[in-house]
């Protein structure tokens, strides 16, 4: 797909989204290890299958995200679970919408609804 | 598992299915082991509601996506790309999009201007002109009125706000008044009209004013008002000529105001100038007619509530001036009056050419099936590269709206010039004709409709070619070798294209026919080599009728003494151009006479004329003799035609006889053709002629016969009438065959317009029927390559061909049979002298569209029926 469009036009980005974002800018996942790692982080609304899958697809569409080519194999007979990575795009992206995010917390702070957020 | 994932749409399952399936087993896996089963159980519920939204969305996902998602500018430029990849296919088929398309851009502009645009008028929709029907006095339903209608109507009040009487005129303009160089004489038309009617219209003047009340009838001051365009000619678009003098048939008018570029009067009612009456309406004569009304009804009047106020007045004028005969008035609104005429040819066009842009599209469809075929192995392959359907539908509906576009683009830009040809090539009368070109708002409908027919043409292949499954399609692409898949759509396409072109070229044929048999109507009279022209002697200049007689016996003499003329005539109104008077008359004790007194009295043409004008115009003397140059004394002569002779005396001889014309008693000399005086098609009223010396005209129209071309006379002509008096004006100088030409202008256009649509249509599904033949042809290559191998002979072979193509054809014909009963029915109104099912037409139709599907199928199949088994088995 196209990666040479703005940044911008992503933004903002669905929470979960930028949950699947976040789990890979730390490295390749499989899709329950996306669903694990937002558990972990306290994610305020840790997506189900049915939503993760249909991000993903989406995400992928739009080149965030790309199939890796890394593949484990899990201790149960001959599974082979399909991984996710973040593209550079993706990054740009995750980026950017942290980037607005903390700009609305420093409004937030500024505005008294919640107290100074270190940037 | 496998249920849940049920939920989502195909493409989803192909693509994420796996994966999918691998959570969801981790996700259990890790539920049993934290939880037991009661956790389980609860990861199962919140995954069917989870994915039963998810799936749905999914399945929406296409309808929501298509706005939201895709990048039009990349899938236009690579549209573009594809096209520009296939040159043949694109710009055959943007040229045959430009061609049609610009054919109804045309025709829809006429129709719009024509018979859809508002009138310049204000409230256009109140204003209406009333006309008199005589009932059973005698047969004229669309008569004038006299002054004194005029008057009654406008003192009617109730719903009629007002109502102005006019009447045409033509006048000799001599001097433009001070500091005009300009002195020559010229014929311009005059409207005689009451002061209201610029008020009645609600046109405001671009220069000075109009006519006040009061300011008409005897004794009052010569005041003129300028139409813009004789302003423009004659004046220069001098600001200054306000308050001016110019002269009208010697008398001197002082100019009031100049009408606007925009104001025009339509049809017999278009003048140059406007004056007053000069005569007090309520004191002419009731009985002639001589006004055209115009009434404004009160804003929103119901046209039937109008009918009923003017048919009050018309009762009452009845009772008043004519002792109750039934003569009733009765209103039209003033655009189904100017537009009647026109109407029906009008209707027919514009039929023919939606008919046209549908032939249009279903050819249009079929091409791009048949583009679509050749692309089944490109487009499975890119499924298989992941490119999801509705990318590919949107990409191949891209290039279908794209083409139209162009098409409807080039066809606007093409019907800018072709609707300037159409209005040279249209009839003078046409109404509204100067208001006919592609505006802009025009030109945008045309495109969009271009674009419309790109998208719906367009969709049927698009969403066909990405239909079948992936392994389907596949399949089929191996095995056809291209080419495959949706046959029976491709027939059905070409189908349609037979069943509406029959439809068309049936119209098409009919009004070409009707045409030919108006083309070969023989008018009575012999056009060829006469030319014609007017010399109104102007009653200032020749108040008595003995000098305006002597003066037309100078100008008789003067031309006759041309070199080369063989015969003058002079009449008040010549064949084709100008109407002739109407009257009654009465042969006395006639055989004919049935005792009934109105039928025996009935309603002639009468024409005056001057020895000579039968032998001028070719109209034969069939009993008795034409006009002498001397007159006999003490009798008054007259000549009847072979309807009136035969219809009093049809037994025995019209010569000699007497008759009843006006107070005076004639004696027939002779009977000649009858003559078709109004209109080429309808034989018009019987007809009565008389001698000018007898009837005095002041406007007389001459008619040279000579053996020199008509065209080349002119000067000489001229100078023969500057001779007798340089202050005349010549006017309207044509041949009769321009004239008898410029009567069939109508038809004509009506046939050249609706056969190149006929021939276009024809066009259109020859190529569809080739494309599809073509394709089904290549895609049996290799089953025919096989059958000549296994001793199949050629000519069995291209049997088979063509035996396809018969039957496509055969169908759209039987389809398309009961169309050409509607195409009769639609152009039935217009035909001339051929019967709307007449059998040798619509055969010869039949029959012609047969011969040109069987070359469409013939050039195809001969190619393949020439294969050589060997080296087309090799290829695949």
């Amino acid at each position: 797909m196209d990666r040479d469009r703005s940044v911008e036009r992503f933004l903002p980005l669905r929470p979960v989204e930028f949950d699947v974002l976040l789990s890979l800018a730390a490295g390749e996942r499989h899709g329950y290890g996306i669903i694990l790692d937002s558990e972990a982080r306290g994610a305020t609304a840790v997506p189900d299958v049915g939503t993760l899958y249909r991000a993903l697809r989406r995400m992928q569409d739009q080149g965030l995200i790309g199939a890796s080519a890394r593949r484990d194999v899990p201790e149960s007979a001959d599974e082979r679970r399909h991984y996710y990575q973040i593209t550079p795009l993706g990054l740009e992206v995750a980026r950017a919408e942290a980037r607005r995010l903390a700009a609305l917390m420093r409004a937030a702070a500024a505005s008294g609804l919640i107290e100074a957020v270190a940037t | 598992m496998r249920l849940l994932l049920r939920l989502y749409p195909a493409d989803f399952r192909d693509e994420m299915g796996e994966a999918f399936l691998e959570t969801y087993r981790d996700r259990s896996r890790a539920a049993v082991r934290d939880g037991g089963v009661a956790a389980l159980a609860g990861v199962w519920l919140l995954s069917l509601a989870d994915s039963t939204r998810n799936g749905l969305g999914e399945r929406m996902r296409p309808a929501v996506g298509w706005r939201r998602s895709g990048n039009w500018g990349r899938d236009t430029e690579r549209a573009v790309r594809r096209l520009v990849r296939a040159p043949l296919f694109t710009l055959s088929m943007i040229a045959t999009l430009t061609v049609g398309l610009g054919a109804f851009a045309m025709v829809a502009t006429v129709v719009q201007k024509v018979l859809l645009a508002p009138l310049p008028y204000e409230r256009p929709d109140d204003l209406y002109l009333v006309w008199r029907d005589y009932g059973k006095v005698f047969d004229l339903k669309h008569g004038s009125l006299a002054g004194t209608d005029v008057v009654a109507l406008g003192a009617a009040g109730g719903v009629i706000e007002g109502a102005a009487g006019v009447d045409r005129a033509r006048a000799t303009l001599t001097a433009a008044g001070s500091g005009s160089d300009d002195t020559a004489p010229e014929q311009v038309s005059v409207l005689i009209t009451s002061p209201n009617l610029f008020h009645l219209l609600g046109v405001r003047p671009a220069l000075g004013r109009t006519f006040a009340a009061g300011e008409a009838g005897p004794g009052r001051p010569a005041l003129v008002v300028l139409g813009h365009e004789l302003w423009q000619r004659r004046f220069g678009g001098r600001r200054d000529v306000v308050g001016a003098d110019v002269v009208l048939d010697g008398t001197p008018y002082q100019v009031i105001g100049v009408l606007g570029p925009d104001f025009r009067l339509e049809g017999e009612l278009a003048s140059d100038a406007y004056v007053t009456h000069l005569v007090n309406l309520a004191e002419t004569n009731p009985g002639a007619g001589s006004y055209s009304v115009m009434i404004r009804a009160r804003a929103g009047t119901p046209p039937a509530l109008v009918a009923s106020a003017v048919g009050a007045v018309g009762k009452m004028v009845d009772e008043r001036d004519f002792q109750g005969k039934g003569i009733s008035l009765y209103p039209v609104g003033i655009k189904a009056d100017l537009l009647d005429a026109v109407r029906a040819p009008l209707l027919v066009l514009g039929a023919a050419g939606v008919l046209l842009v549908l032939v249009l599209g279903v050819n249009m469809a079929t091409l791009l099936l048949v583009r679509a075929a050749q692309r089944e192995r490109e487009l499975a392959i890119s499924r298989a590269l992941g490119a999801n359907r509705l990318a590919l539908v949107r990409a191949t509906l891209l290039e279908a709206v794209l083409l139209g576009t162009a098409g409807g683009a080039l066809g606007a830009l093409a019907a800018v010039w072709g609707t300037r040809a159409l209005v040279a090539l249209a009839p003078l009368d046409l109404p509204r004709r100067e208001t006919i070109a592609v505006d802009w708002r025009l030109a945008a409908v045309v495109v969009g409709v271009g674009a419309l027919l790109g998208a719906l043409a367009g969709t049927l292949p698009a969403v066909w070619s990405t239909r079948a499954g992936l392994a389907t399609l596949l399949r089929n692409a191996a095995v056809r070798g291209g080419g495959g898949g949706y046959g029976p759509l491709r027939r059905a396409m070409v189908v349609a294209q037979v069943a509406l072109s029959l439809v068309l070229l049936s119209a098409g044929g009919l009004v070409v026919r009707s045409f030919e048999h108006l083309l070969r109507i023989d008018p009575g009279f012999s056009p060829a080599g006469v030319l014609t022209f007017g010399v109104p002697v102007p009653g200032a200049r020749y108040p008595t009728d003995t000098q305006v007689v002597a003066v037309h016996e100078r100008l008789h003499r003067a031309l006759a003494a041309i070199p080369g003329i063989t015969a003058v005539g002079a009449s008040g109104a010549l064949p084709l151009s100008g109407d002739p008077a109407q009257s009654t008359v009465h042969f006395p004790g006639a055989p004919g006479n049935s005792g009934d007194t109105e039928r025996d009295r009935p309603l002639v043409d009468y024409v005056q004329t001057r020895a000579g004008y039968f032998e001028a115009l070719g109209i034969r003397v069939l009993a008795g003799r034409a006009f002498e140059p001397t007159p006999s004394r003490g009798v008054r002569e007259a000549v009847i035609d072979r309807t009136l002779a035969q219809r009093f005396f049809p037994t025995g001889s019209a010569v000699g006889a007497t008759l009843e014309f006006f107070d005076d008693t004639l004696r027939v000399v002779g009977v000649v053709e009858h003559a078709r005086l109004h209109d080429v098609h309808q034989d018009g009223r019987p007809q009565l002629y008389v001698r000018d010396e007898d009837y005095t005209e002041n406007a007389l129209s001459f008619a040279l016969r000579s053996d020199r071309s008509p065209t080349g006379l002119v000067p000489e002509v001229r100078a023969a009438i500057a001779r007798v008096d340089p202050q005349l004006a010549v006017s309207q100088v044509r041949s009769m065959d321009e004239i008898v030409s410029a009567a069939v202008q109508q038809p004509r256009l009506s046939a050249v317009l609706l056969s190149g649509f006929s021939l276009g249509a024809l066009l259109l599904a020859a190529m569809g029927l080739y494309g599809v033949i073509a394709g089904s042809v290549s895609r049996r290559r290799h089953e025919i390559a096989v059958r000549l191998a296994l001793g199949a002979d050629h000519r069995r072979v291209l049997r088979l061909i063509l035996g396809e193509g018969a039957r496509l054809v055969g169908l759209g014909l039987l389809i398309g049979a009961p169309g050409i009963y509607l195409a009769s029915r639609l152009v039935g109104g217009v035909l001339v002298g051929v019967s709307p099912f007449d059998p040798l037409t619509l055969g010869a139709v039949a029959v012609g569209l047969a011969l040109v599907a069987a070359v469409a199928c013939y050039l195809p199949a001969r190619r393949v029926a020439g294969i050589e088994p060997a080296q087309s088995l090799l290829e695949n």
